[in-house]
C-alpha cells in the first residue's frame, strides 16, 4: 500500500563560507526516512539546531534537498513546482501575528492565495473564502478585519484558514501551538482534531511540548543534530526509547 | 514567618481612553522558604506584579495597596531610597528573555562581578578584586557552567539562551537574596534544560531557604515545582492555596478549565479526544468586562456575576467566585 507522503533518505547540508576559499559544511539533515498516511499525525521533536525546521522547509520547498526523494501518493514531488506542491502541503509559522501582513485585510490575504494558485473567478473565490472562514469558526465579516483587530487565538485561526483554503492533504505546524496561552491552545487543538476527523487531514507537528505530542500524535520522530534517533508509534517511542538522547528527553517530562 | 504580605494591590495606568486597571485588588503572601507559583495567561498582570514588588515599574503606573509589607515593614510608607535599599538587599529577579535583559556592551565577567555586593567579600580592600573574581567564578560553577574561562570574556549575544539564563540566575543569587522572583524562566529553553533549571531552583530553596516566586503560564510545570499556587485571570486573583488542594478540587471555574485543558492531568482522557476549553478569548485591557472578568466566558455565569466577587476562604484555600464549583454540584 502506498502511503500519502513518503520521505526516503533525505539529506540536506548548509555551506558556510569561512575565509575566502574554505567553506564549512553543516549537516542539517542526514538520511531521514518516514511515511505518513492520511488522517495521521507525525510529531517531530528535538532541541534547537536539531534540523526540525529544516525538515519542514524542505518539505514545503523553501529549501532544496541535496539527496533523497519525497514521494507524494507514490509519485515523486517536485518541490520547485510551487503551484502544484502548495495544494498538497501547507505550512503554518510559529507566530501568527507576525506572519500575516498588517496592512492587508483578511479577505485580501486569502484572495491573494487563491489568485496565485487556482483558476477560480472572483465569485468562486468569495464562496471559497466564506466556506473556509466558516469551517474555522470565524464569521464572514471577519474578512473585512485587519490582523491587528484579532486576538491571539483568532489570529491562529486566520493563519489556519490561509493554509487550509487550498484544501491541502498535509499541514505542517512549525511550533504553531507553542506561543498560545493554555486555554486558547486547547481550543486550537480541538479544532485541529476535529478537522482531522472530518477531512482526513495529516499533520506534521514540530514542537517541544512532549505532553501534547503524547495526546495528539500517531507517530513520533526524535531528531538530534540532523539524525533521526527514534522513529515509530508514539507510545513505543515514549515507553521504550532506544537511544540515550531520546531516553533523556522522555525522562525530562516526568522529572 | 511572613516574608511578603500584599493586600489589595491595584495597578492602574492612565490612558487617553480613561483609567485602565490592569491589576485589580490582588492579595499575595509568601512565607520564608516557600515556593509559590503565580499562574495566568498573557495579559493577566503576572509580570506587572513581579515588577511592582521589585519597584521597577514605569512611573506612569499608579500603585496602590492597603498593605505592602516586607518582613513586617511597610514598603509603601518608606522613603524611596530606603525602599530601594531594602529591595536591592533582599529581593532578586530573573527576567524574561535573559539574553535581552543583560547589558549587550559589557562582557559576562564584568556584569557578573558587578552584581556581587561588596559586603559579602572578605579581606582588606586590596584583596577585594581577587575575591570578587573568585566568587564570580564560584557562582558560575554553582549554576552548572563548568567552563568558566570561555564564558567570562564573551558577550551575551555570543551565548545560547540556556547559558544566558544560567548566568542571569547566577547574578540573581550573587547577593544571597531572601526572595527570588523567576519570571517565565523556562519559555526560551529546551525541555531537558528546563528540568535542570528547576532542579537548580529547588536546590537553592532547600539549601539556603530562599523563597521563590515562580511566574509562568504553564500550569503543569508550576504545579510540579511549587508548594502553593495563585491563579490570576485578567488582573484578578481567582484562586490561591496549596498546590495539591487546588489541583485536586478547584473551586473556581477558570482554574478548573486550566487544569482540564492539560492532557497530563486527565489520565482517563482517550487518545485524540477533544480537550476541555472555555469558549471565547482573553479580553484586551481596553475592553475588560465589569464585575467578574471571567463572566462572558464562564460556563456557569449568572446575573450576580456583574458584581465583582469578594475573596472568600475555606481553611487555607482562597477563591473569589459567587458560585464556587463544589457548591454548585
Amino acid at each position: 500500500m502506498s502511503q500519502l507522503l513518503e520521505v526516503k533518505q533525505l539529506s540536506k547540508a548548509y555551506h558556510k563560507a569561512e575565509g575566502m576559499f574554505r567553506s564549512k559544511k553543516i549537516q542539517a539533515l542526514l538520511d531521514i526516512n518516514f511515511a505518513l498516511d492520511s488522517g495521521q499525525t507525525l510529531a517531530v521533536v528535538g532541541e534547537t539546531g536539531s534540523g526540525k525546521s529544516t525538515l519542514a522547509k524542505v518539505l514545503v520547498g523553501i529549501e532544496q534537498p541535496e539527496q533523497g526523494e519525497i514521494l507524494f501518493g507514490g509519485s515523486p514531488l517536485n518541490c520547485r513546482d510551487y503551484q502544484k506542491t502548495n495544494h498538497l502541503i501547507r505550512y503554518i509559522f510559529q507566530d501568527a501575528a507576525r506572519s500575516l501582513s498588517p496592512n492587508q485585510k483578511i479577505s485580501d490575504i486569502l484572495h491573494a492565495v487563491l489568485r496565485y494558485s487556482t483558476v477560480l473567478n472572483e465569485d468562486q473565490r468569495n464562496d471559497k473564502i466564506a466556506n473556509t472562514l466558516k469551517l474555522l469558526g470565524l464569521l464572514n465579516e471577519h474578512g473585512n478585519y485587519y490582523p491587528h483587530m484579532f486576538s491571539g487565538g483568532q489570529l491562529q485561526r486566520v493563519a489556519l484558514a490561509r493554509a487550509l483554503i487550498l484544501d491541502p492533504k498535509v499541514l505542517i505546524l512549525d511550533e504553531a501551538l507553542t506561543a498560545l496561552d493554555p486555554s486558547l491552545r486547547a481550543q486550537i487543538v480541538n479544532l485541529l482534531l476535529d478537522l482531522q476527523q472530518k477531512t482526513g487531514l495529516s499533520y506534521i507537528l514540530i514542537t517541544n511540548q512532549l505532553r501534547l505530542v503524547r495526546h495528539f500524535a500517531d507517530q513520533t520522530m526524535v531528531l538530534h543534530q540532523g539524525r533521526c534517533l527514534d522513529y515509530g508509534p508514539t507510545l513505543d517511542v515514549f515507553n521504550q526509547p532506544t537511544h540515550e538522547y531520546s531516553r533523556k528527553l522522555m525522562k525530562s517530562i516526568q522529572f | 514567618m511572613q516574608l511578603l504580605d500584599i493586600r489589595n494591590l491595584t495597578l492602574e495606568l492612565e490612558t487617553p481612553e480613561g483609567m485602565i486597571r490592569a491589576v485589580d485588588r490582588v492579595n499575595l503572601s509568601l512565607k520564608e522558604g516557600e515556593v509559590r507559583g503565580l499562574v495566568g495567561e498573557s495579559g493577566s498582570g503576572k509580570s506587572l506584579i513581579a515588577k511592582a514588588i521589585m519597584g521597577v515599574l514605569h512611573e506612569r503606573w499608579r500603585i496602590s495597596a492597603d498593605r505592602f509589607s516586607w518582613c513586617g515593614e511597610d514598603l509603601m510608607r518608606l522613603p524611596y531610597h530606603k525602599q530601594r535599599k531594602i529591595i536591592s538587599r533582599d529581593i532578586a529577579m530573573i527576567y524574561q528573555e535573559p539574553s535581552r535583559s543583560m547589558d549587550p556592551t559589557s562582557s559576562i565577567g564584568e556584569q557578573l562581578s558587578e552584581s556581587i555586593p561588596t559586603h559579602l567579600l572578605e579581606g582588606a580592600w586590596w584583596q577585594r578584586a581577587n575575591a570578587r573574581k573568585k566568587r564570580a567564578i564560584a557562582l558560575l560553577h554553582k549554576v552548572g557552567i563548568r567552563d568558566h574561562q570561555a564564558v567570562w570574556h564573551s558577550y551575551p549575544y555570543q551565548l545560547s539562551e540556556g547559558v544566558c539564563q544560567k548566568i542571569s540566575i547566577a547574578m540573581a543569587i550573587a547577593k544571597n537574596p531572601k526572595l527570588l522572583i523567576a519570571d517565565e524562566p523556562t519559555t526560551a529553553l529546551e525541555s531537558t534544560t528546563q528540568a535542570q533549571l528547576f532542579r537548580l531552583l529547588a536546590s537553592f530553596n532547600q539549601l539556603k531557604g530562599t523563597s521563590i516566586l515562580l511566574i509562568s503560564h504553564e500550569l503543569e510545570t508550576v504545579a510540579r515545582n511549587t508548594d502553593s499556587l495563585s491563579v490570576l485571570y485578567c488582573g484578578q486573583l481567582v484562586e490561591a492555596g496549596d498546590t495539591e488542594t487546588i489541583l485536586k478540587d478547584p473551586l473556581h471555574p477558570y482554574t478548573n478549565a486550566l487544569i482540564k485543558s492539560v492532557p497530563e492531568f486527565q489520565p482517563e482522557l482517550a487518545f485524540k479526544q477533544q480537550l476541555y476549553a472555555l469558549h471565547g478569548s482573553i479580553p484586551t485591557l481596553q475592553h475588560l468586562p465589569i464585575g467578574c472578568r471571567l463572566g462572558p466566558r464562564c460556563p456557569n455565569a449568572r446575573k450576580e456575576c456583574v458584581k465583582t466577587p469578594l475573596p472568600e476562604r475555606v481553611q487555607n484555600h482562597h477563591f473569589s467566585c459567587h458560585f464556587p464549583l463544589s457548591k454548585v454540584q
